[in-house]
């Protein structure tokens, strides 16, 4: 079974969306870090903020928010396997519905959340 | 080789071996089931039937009708008592499988519902989509799994039966993962091997429908009834074969020529009314139909098509993409997969091919052959309930009512008899197997199979097609005989026992090639018209009529060795019904009026 | 007629009488447009080597016995169109995940003891009898058990599971969606029992929701789905059982 997932293109976006859970845990830790920054002081605080207006870390910012991303769409893409049928009156509802909703929704949350930012930065 | 004893053996995991093995151990949950298959149950060709079962449904409808539609379909070739008892079954069976999980399709308030079939006057096909057989056969298969006492044989090639003391005491089969032989004791022994269309060369049959069972005890003795009654399903796909059900008719699809005329009303089956009408036109019976196609490409107003040859078309939009989804949703699949046609937007081209054996292994109403403990059932069988034609959805239902009835004798029996000698079987089991090994092992051969297939299946389609004249039809006796004579050189390129199909085809091809001889020999003695048997010659056409009184009787075949078979003939057993003239559409309704008022 | 055309088949062969490993031959085999897969490996078995062997009957997609793997993907050999590869080669191995036996005939029992384990037939709510009629069943309740009962068996979804893989005692997706389509059926009532194995070591817990079987199901049955609801179920029942004195899944 050694190297089973490079045999076929649906095995290989599996792995990828696997390992992009990887991305999703690596944003955590950033996060988790500046919040216990945050309470050793305004020193570090300030430190972490530095830190993370570099060029690498913008760098590094991108290529995690190309693999969320990525992760999310896959994600989305796992829900009529994984869920119980939905029925709305008396409908099952089409995967592909249930799928593009799931973009639909993530992307209008992003993009308020965005805007939300911007208002406060503003 | 291995030995295994049990008290009642039965060749064939399909439809109708499954419901005897569940018979079996249901009136006694003590008694030994061998299960022998040569492919594991639920491929079994069962699995292809599409349109449904029928049994009496509606409150407009009666065991009468039921009886009647039989009978006249049959072309008064029926064993009648066997017919009444299979009428009174049918709904029995069907309600059975119904609590054994069959997803039979539903009315809105949740109870089962039926559809038109040709030749029924009342709608009583039991159906579930158009995948009826699949799912009867699954329910089977995975409702035979709970009886422990049924121990299956799956992948085990029948090749021989036992028979002592004038009885059928067991059976002979190969392994086929092993290639190695394995002997079945058995009080009772049921075949329930299914058809053998596949002779001919466009089927809708699957490849394993090589008429085993018949082949079997024809050998032994036993006679093969009405074997030249083959029908011929009007709508099926071009070159392979594939069936497009009669469901399509029967949810109201038309049937068009070149002219996109709905020819069926020129041959006895009109007239046309706007709404499908039970037993006209398009719900005609299938034997009428596809002598209807012959007659319309004579004419030259079939379509003809380079690749598909001459073919007409099934007319299905006007009944929906949704509506056809709901109710035929293989048969657009199929459409749509083999063809690229989509039906909700193109008729589809078909014309007529082999379908079904009416004839087969002769029993009485219980089920048994001549040879005691030998019992036969489903399309294997000649039990007399189709006649010259059978009507669509018959046999599913067939294969339950049957199916039931010889396993419960075979289970009376193999309580009631004592176990045969088993030195004396083993020696004969011995004797089979190296008389099988011989056609693996030998040298010298030059015959491909392939080729003597090739052969015999054109040579069965020339002589006897749709329609038959003598000198086509000796032609294929004296054929057939010919490629009894090459099958002594075949050649194998496999020589192995793991898994050697090639061996096994060509055993298959022996079977095939004794049920052609029954089958043709069958034929060209039988001078009249009859059902699905049809003929243009006789003196100032004297065969194109049917014959009450020289052949108002079964004929039975009688294997001979080394030569063709013997043909003789039987009584048919008449209770209600006398034999009278065959008529469908207006003509039909007028007909079933006058017997009701002569009855009153 | 047109003009004939001839494809490369490449077949992986494996004659365990005489050969130590599987290995490729190829043919060239004339072809016409609506010829199948299937039609081609039957020439090949009718004209060039009579030993070729796999499993076929119906023809029809509904049999279920001619899955083989077709260029990596498992396909049933009956519906897949030689004329869609045309002019590359084609290669047919026999199933993966399953022991091969000969050529493209691959080992089923195991599969036939998982269909066996999860008790596949109605185990009656409400036993009834023939004179009662038949049960009713309506058009919702049909609903729901109805897409799990078009599996054919034809095992392509065991081929597509790297967990199967991984794990051949992973009673797999067709099995699990057989007993999936029995506890959905109004008719049963033995969820209970079918949740023993389901929950096992064995059971639902080895899919890691690649989805590939559901992908690759010729009858679009969903087993991928079924398992994975049954992941649902039988974390309820596990949770239940804290708090029924009888245990869980009613």
């Amino acid at each position: 079974m050694d190297g089973w997932w490079k045999k076929n293109p649906f095995y290989v976006e599996y792995m990828v969306h696997e390992a992009t859970a990887l991305f999703v845990a690596a944003y955590a830790i950033v996060l988790l870090v500046g919040l216990v920054r945050l309470g050793q002081g305004l020193e570090a605080w300030t430190g972490w903020l530095e830190a993370m207006k570099s060029p690498l870390s913008i760098v590094f910012h991108l290529a995690l928010l190309v693999a969320i991303a990525y992760h999310a769409l896959t994600w989305f893409k796992l829900f009529p396997l994984t869920m119980p049928p939905i029925v709305v009156n008396g409908k099952r509802v089409e995967p592909n519905v249930v799928v593009s909703t799931g973009w639909t929704a993530a992307i209008i949350a992003s993009l308020a959340l965005l805007g939300i930012v911007w208002r406060i930065a503003a | 080789m291995e030995i295994y004893k049990a008290d009642v053996v039965i060749v064939g995991g399909g439809g109708a071996g499954l419901r005897a093995a569940i018979a079996v151990a249901e009136s006694d949950p003590s008694l030994k089931i061998a299960l022998v298959s040569k492919v594991y149950p639920m491929r079994s060709h069962t699995v292809a039937a599409e349109g449904g079962a029928a049994g009496v449904k509606r409150e407009d409808d009666s065991f009468d009708y039921h009886f009647h539609d039989t009978v006249g379909g049959g072309d008064w070739l029926c064993e009648q008592d066997v017919v009444e008892y299979f009428v009174q079954q049918a709904p029995v069976e069907l309600t059975r499988l119904e609590h054994w999980g069959c997803p039979w399709s539903r009315t809105a308030d949740g109870h089962v519902n039926v559809r038109p079939f040709g030749g029924m006057k009342i709608q009583r096909t039991w159906f579930a989509a158009d995948k009826s057989g699949f799912h009867i056969l699954h329910t089977l298969f995975q409702t035979s799994i709970k009886y422990p006492s049924i121990k299956r044989f799956d992948e085990y090639f029948c090749v021989d039966l036992l028979e002592e003391d004038g009885r059928c005491q067991g059976v002979v089969a190969i392994e086929m993962g092993t290639g190695e032989f394995t002997m079945i004791e058995g009080k009772s022994v049921i075949l329930a091997t299914g058809g053998a269309g596949r002779v001919f060369r466009e089927s809708t049959l699957g490849g394993i429908v090589t008429g085993d069972g018949m082949a079997l005890a024809f050998r032994h003795g036993v006679a093969l009834r009405d074997m030249e009654f083959v029908q011929y399903h009007p709508t099926c796909m071009p070159i392979t074969g594939l069936l497009f059900t009669e469901a399509c008719r029967g949810e109201g699809g038309y049937l068009v020529n070149k002219d996109g005329y709905r020819y069926l009303q020129d041959y006895g089956l009109g007239p046309l009314s706007d709404k499908p009408k039970n037993k006209y036109m398009e719900l005609g019976p299938r034997d009428r139909l596809s002598q209807a196609f012959w007659y319309e490409q004579q004419k030259g107003r079939t379509i003809e098509h380079p690749v598909m040859g001459s073919v007409v078309h099934l007319d299905l939009r006007h009944l929906g993409e949704a509506y056809l989804h709901e109710r035929l949703p293989l048969i657009y699949e199929m459409a749509e997969t083999f063809m690229g046609i989509d039906p909700a937007k193109e008729p589809i081209p078909v014309r007529p091919g082999v379908h079904y054996t009416m004839g087969g292994v002769c029993v009485d109403g219980k089920c048994e052959t001549s040879l005691p403990g030998l019992y036969a059932i489903g399309e294997c069988a000649s039990v007399g309930i189709h006649g010259a034609n059978r009507l669509g959805s018959n046999s599913l239902t067939e294969l339950l009512v049957f199916g039931k009835v010889a396993g419960d004798e075979a289970a009376k029996r193999a309580k009631s008899v004592a176990p045969g000698n088993s030195a004396s079987l083993l020696k004969q089991a011995e004797a089979a197997e190296q008389r099988v090994m011989a056609l693996r092992t030998k040298s010298g051969g030059t015959e491909r199979i392939a080729d003597i297939r090739k052969d015999m299946v054109k040579s069965m389609e020339d002589g006897c097609g749709i329609y038959r004249v003598e000198e086509t039809m000796q032609a294929t006796c004296d054929k057939l005989g010919q490629l009894r004579e090459r099958f002594k050189n075949v050649k194998l390129d496999d020589n192995s026992s793991v898994w050697n199909t090639e061996w096994l085809n060509a055993i298959e091809l022996d079977y095939q090639l004794d049920v052609a001889q029954a089958m043709a020999h069958s034929a060209v003695n039988r001078k009249e018209s009859r059902g699905a048997h049809q003929r243009l010659d006789g003196p100032d056409g004297a065969y194109t009529k049917r014959d009450d009184v020289n052949f108002l009787k079964h004929s039975d075949a009688f294997y001979v060795p080394g030569a063709a078979p013997r043909i003789t003939y039987g009584d048919v057993k008449i209770t209600k019904s006398p034999p009278a003239a065959r008529v469908y559409g207006a003509e039909g309704e007028k007909a079933d009026q006058e017997r009701k008022a002569s009855n009153v | 007629m047109s003009e004939q055309k001839v494809i490369e088949i490449e077949v992986l062969r494996y004659l365990p009488e005489s050969d130590q490993a599987p290995r490729s031959e190829v043919y060239k085999v004339p072809f016409t447009d609506d010829m199948s897969v299937l039609q081609g490996a039957q020439y090949i078995k009718d004209h060039f080597d009579g030993s070729l062997t796999f499993r076929w009957s119906c023809r029809m997609a509904i049999c279920g016995s001619c899955g083989m793997m077709i260029n990596g993907i498992p396909k049933l050999s009956c519906e897949t169109f030689i004329r869609d590869y045309y002019p590359n080669r084609i290669t047919i191995e026999a199933l993966a995940n399953f022991p091969i036996e000969k050529d493209l005939v691959v080992d089923l029992s195991g599969f036939i003891e998982k269909l066996e384990a999860i008790q596949p037939y109605i185990i009656p709510k409400e036993p009834r009898t023939v004179e009662q009629g038949e049960y009713i069943q309506t058009p919702a309740q049909f609903a729901e058990y109805i897409q799990f009962t078009s599996c054919i068996n034809c095992t392509l979804c065991y081929a597509a599971c790297p967990q199967v893989g991984l794990n051949p005692e992973f009673i797999g997706p067709a099995a699990i969606a057989l007993a999936h389509r029995y506890n959905m059926d109004s008719r049963d009532g033995g969820q209970a029992q079918r949740m023993e194995l389901l929950a096992s070591e064995d059971g639902v817990y080895n899919c890691s929701a690649v989805g590939y079987c559901s992908e690759v199901c010729p009858k679009h049955v969903d087993p991928g789905n079924a398992v994975n609801i049954n992941k649902i179920n039988a974390a309820k029942d596990y949770f239940l059982r804290f708090l029924s004195p009888k245990g869980g899944a009613k």
